[in-house]
């Protein structure tokens, strides 16, 4: 018994599990749209808070799922903050570390630029977790026209990602086990894939020739068409969140093209 | 959510799919299964897998396909819905009818309503994440209409004892409910032929049950023709109504199940009246040939037990009512091995992935040296975790494992590792160089010996496990079998005092699981190592283990003798686990005539021994 990756599909019934894929792919492409759009850390602060309540209420994902999710990124986001804000350039001092100027355009611009990084890493977390691969293929088939072959073969990539990242944890347990000990830096990472590869390659073409086999043995790809007994469509609520996303880009976007707003951090009075 | 149905006149028949595919009416013929004369061999290889081979297989036939490993039984059942040749790719000689159609010229998509596949591994071939998905799955690839395809999804979980779990995750299921379900996945299509390859290979002994219960009333109230290739045979000889043996490519014996296991074993299958030694038999025939060896009277095949209840007549029969049977050869119970200073002690142990899901909770147990020990439980009772834990594969929790005195969260994997291995289930995650010899050297090598003791000590190790010619070949290019005496080597040749091995038999025939346990033995022998293995083989816990660990949700229930563990029916429920043939025999024939010197035992031979012992 093994621990869940928690990038990986599991069922509920929050209010985005009832939302049709499309929809969720909809505000997930635009919550990116509207953080790639701007480099002001207020607006990053607001886009994340908007994604975490979101992940919170509306997708119901616990503290400790949100967590395991994103602490890496989390981990390298700060890092890029830090790093950032000590190194770019500006031209107001806000104040001093050690005697270091801090500069408000480039502590603004840090900010920004990591919550970007974790807005979308954590909206990729909530589509996913809400998401059922499976029905994700049959909207890109029944909504969007995608050829159905095309879209299983998306859906088995999807499928397997939990799988493979579980074979690499069951064989870096397996090699530690030989006294195999985990090497930083860029040597020690291509070492280390060398040495995954292999057992992964074997394991890996094994799974897939058994799933190609348990396919095809149920007429997989004999038609043209097929039925989906259960075929996701859009409903009132999924085309209100559609409608609200596509606003909110379409008057961020307009109002940077208008003048309205400035997509870089301006220090008032100057 | 809601509905949508495809529109019939979109569907287009292609890739060469029969035209009359939906709607073909039943051959006449009652002929499942044709094969004739063929011989195949992998592309890219030279030597063929299949020599020669001719098998018929009328409807309704319920077969199981014995053999060792690499003889050629999963790619016999590759040919059955045309796999081979139109997947698989390679040099096929011969002819294969499935239902009057010729594999040659009709494509694996066109059998999907005759022939269902089901394979060993339940998670390499569920396709979907919802039980109900993955059932209906292949009646949507035949643009079956949608009340058509539900209503035989519900049809097909009910028969397979799942109603209601449509809604159910794939994620949430036992072993054994994810091989029902891909069980179901081909039945909703109402195939006439169903071919299993190990459909109970890493399923626990409730999980196996439940598989072959399904099989058996598929067979018998709906005349569903099976092919199976399994090696538990002890649930499957009364069950099946034709026994095919292979060896090596080819077919050595086709007949009824009572010849086929009334025949001796051999190293050598052209002997007369023997098959491959490789076989596994069930033990209620093993029990009857010791027994007719002991009484020197041969049996005629007719008269071979089956199953527990048979066996138990038979023995019966052969129990004088007034005979005063010699004292009873009692097994006298080894002292346990010395466990006031434990090599591995674990204390109230606890753990969880999660604070509010416990995995494992208070686990208290002690392991000395030169014992083997089986972990034993259901799939999911958390047999694998503790092992991890015992490892710090996972990160127990402080004062919880010590490994001589010594709290294992507070060692590094290089300390751990030189006093316990680890043989995964999968022998390929461990393996970590290009060459078997190398492979051997790697755990030297990282603890710095010198080149000339490496070289020593390799050669050694090669010869234990018999791999001395396989030196410069590729790990993975050996078999399995071979890849897993070489993880073992890995290990062993660490000399640890600890070796945990995980599921060492599984798929395994019955001469290498008996070579890889006698392995095991000379291990213990020579260097007192303690080996733990995680299992569901309760054959191999009656044969090889001193004493058993059973987990049940976590817990552990029990911490003895195997004899106690198989005696405790309540503890065997609760851990999903079943009793050997050989001790059930023992029990019911100790309960049904007392006073004949009978015991409930774990050994085959002690069984005979008491039986004749006591027989006019």
């Amino acid at each position: 018994m093994t621990r869940g990756t928690a990038f990986q599909f599991r069922a509920g019934t929050s209010f985005f599990h009832r939302l049709d894929p499309l929809t969720k792919l909809v505000w997930l492409i635009a919550v990116s749209l509207l953080a790639f759009g701007a480099y002001i850390a207020w607006l990053q602060i607001t886009i994340t808070l908007f994604v975490m309540v979101t992940a919170l209420w509306l997708a119901r994902l616990s503290l400790t799922v949100i967590f395991r999710g994103t602490w890496l990124f989390g981990v390298a986001c700060i890092s890029f903050w830090i790093i950032q804000t000590l190194t770019l350039p500006g031209t107001h001092v806000a104040f001093h570390v050690f005697g270091h100027p801090i500069y408000a355009e480039s502590a603004d611009y840090a900010l920004a630029s990591a919550l970007r990084i974790y807005a979308i890493i954590l909206s990729s977390l909530v589509f996913v977790r809400t998401t059922d691969p499976r029905e994700l293929a049959i909207a890109l088939v029944t909504q969007m026209r995608v050829p159905y072959r095309i879209a299983y073969a998306f859906f088995i990539a999807l499928r397997i990602i939990p799988t493979i990242e579980e074979e690499i944890k069951t064989i870096r347990a397996a090699q530690a086990v030989r006294g195999v000990v985990r090497q930083g830096g860029v040597v020690g990472r291509i070492g280390e894939m060398k040495r995954y590869a292999m057992p992964l390659l074997v394991g890996s073409l094994r799974k897939a020739s058994m799933m190609v086999m348990s396919m095809e043995s149920r007429a997989f790809g004999a038609y043209a068409q097929r039925t989906f007994v259960e075929a996701p469509q859009m409903n009132a609520t999924g085309v209100a969140v559609c409608a609200l996303m596509l606003a909110f880009v379409v008057i961020w976007y307009g109002a940077l093209m208008l003048g309205f707003v400035h997509s870089f951090y301006v220090l008032t009075g100057t | 959510m809601a509905y949508a149905s495809p529109n019939a006149a979109e569907i287009e028949t292609s890739v060469g799919v029969d035209p009359d595919l939906l709607d073909r009416a039943e051959t006449a013929s009652d002929v499942a299964i044709d094969i004739h004369g063929v011989s195949y061999t992998y592309e890219g290889e030279t030597d063929p897998v299949l020599n020669s081979v001719s098998l018929k297989v009328r409807d309704g036939e319920f077969v199981l396909i014995l053999g060792p490993s690499g003889c050629g039984k999963s790619t016999l059942l590759q040919l059955l819905n045309a796999t081979i040749p139109q997947t698989l790719t390679g040099a096929l000689d011969g002819d294969v009818f499935i239902f009057g159609r010729s594999i040659r010229t009709t494509k694996v998509a066109s059998f999907a309503t005759e022939v269902g596949m089901v394979f060993q591994d339940p998670d390499a071939q569920i396709i979907n994440t919802r039980v109900r998905d993955e059932v209906c799955f292949g009646l949507e690839n035949l643009c079956r209409p949608v009340d058509e395809i539900l209503a035989r999804q519900v049809e097909a979980l009910a028969f397979v004892g799942l109603d209601g779990f449509g809604d159910r995750s794939i994620f949430d299921l036992s072993g054994g409910q994810k091989q029902r379900v891909s069980i179901a996945a081909v039945l909703a299509a109402r195939p006439r032929l169903l071919v299993l390859d190990e459909p109970t290979a890493n399923l626990d002994p409730a999980g196996m049950a439940e598989i072959f219960a399904v099989l058996e009333r598929l067979n018998r109230d709906h005349r569903t023709t099976i092919v199976m290739v399994e090696h538990r045979v002890d649930e499957l000889a009364d069950k099946v109504s034709r026994v095919v043996m292979m060896d090596s490519g080819a077919i050595v014996f086709d007949g009824e199940p009572r010849e086929a296991f009334s025949r001796r074993r051999a190293a050598h299958s052209d002997e007369g009246r023997t098959v491959p030694i490789s076989a596994w038999f069930p033990q209620a025939a093993e029990m009857a040939i010791l027994l007719s060896d002991r009484l020197g009277a041969p049996l005629e095949a007719k008269h071979f037990p089956l199953n527990v209840e048979e066996a138990v007549a038979f023995a019966s029969e052969r129990l004088s009512p007034g005979k005063v049977p010699k004292p009873a050869t009692r097994v006298v119970d080894e002292p346990a091995a010395s466990l006031e200073k434990p090599f591995l002690e674990v204390r109230r142990l606890g753990f969880g992935y999660e604070r509010d899901q416990s995995i494992l909770s208070d686990i208290s147990f002690k392991l000395g040296e030169a014992e083997i020990v089986a972990l034993c439980g259901r799939n999911g009772s958390g047999k694998t975790t503790l092992a991890r834990l015992i490892m710090h594969i996972n990160t127990p929790p402080n004062d919880a494992i010590f490994l001589e005195g010594r709290d294992v969260s507070r060692l590094g994997p290089r300390e751990i590792s030189s006093q316990i291995g680890y043989v995964f289930q999968n022998p390929d995650h461990q393996f970590v160089t290009d060459r078997v010899g190398d492979e051997i050297a790697y755990g030297l090598k990282v603890r710095d010996w010198s080149d000339e003791a490496i070289a020593e000590r390799v050669d050694d190790v090669l010869g234990i496990v018999d791999l001395k010619r396989y030196r410069d070949r590729s790990p993975f290019s050996l078999s399995l079998g071979e890849r897993r005496r070489l993880s073992v080597a890995t290990m062993l040749v660490l000399e640890p005092h600890l070796l945990v091995l995980d599921e060492p038999t599984i798929g395994q025939d019955h001469e290498r699981a008996q070579q890889l346990m006698g392995l095991m033995a000379r291990l213990r022998e020579r260097y007192k190592t303690t080996i733990l293995m995680i299992t569901h083989d309760v054959r191999l816990v009656a044969e090889w283990a001193d004493r058993a660990l059973v987990i049940s949700k976590g817990k552990l229930l029990f911490d003895g003798r195997p004899e106690a563990m198989f005696g405790d029916q309540a503890l065997l429920d609760e851990a999903g686990l079943l009793a050997p043939p050989v001790f059930a025999i023992s029990s019911r024939l100790a309960a049904q005539h007392p006073g004949h010197g009978v015991e409930p035992t774990l050994s085959l031979p002690n069984l005979a021994d008491a039986v004749a012992g006591a027989s006019s």
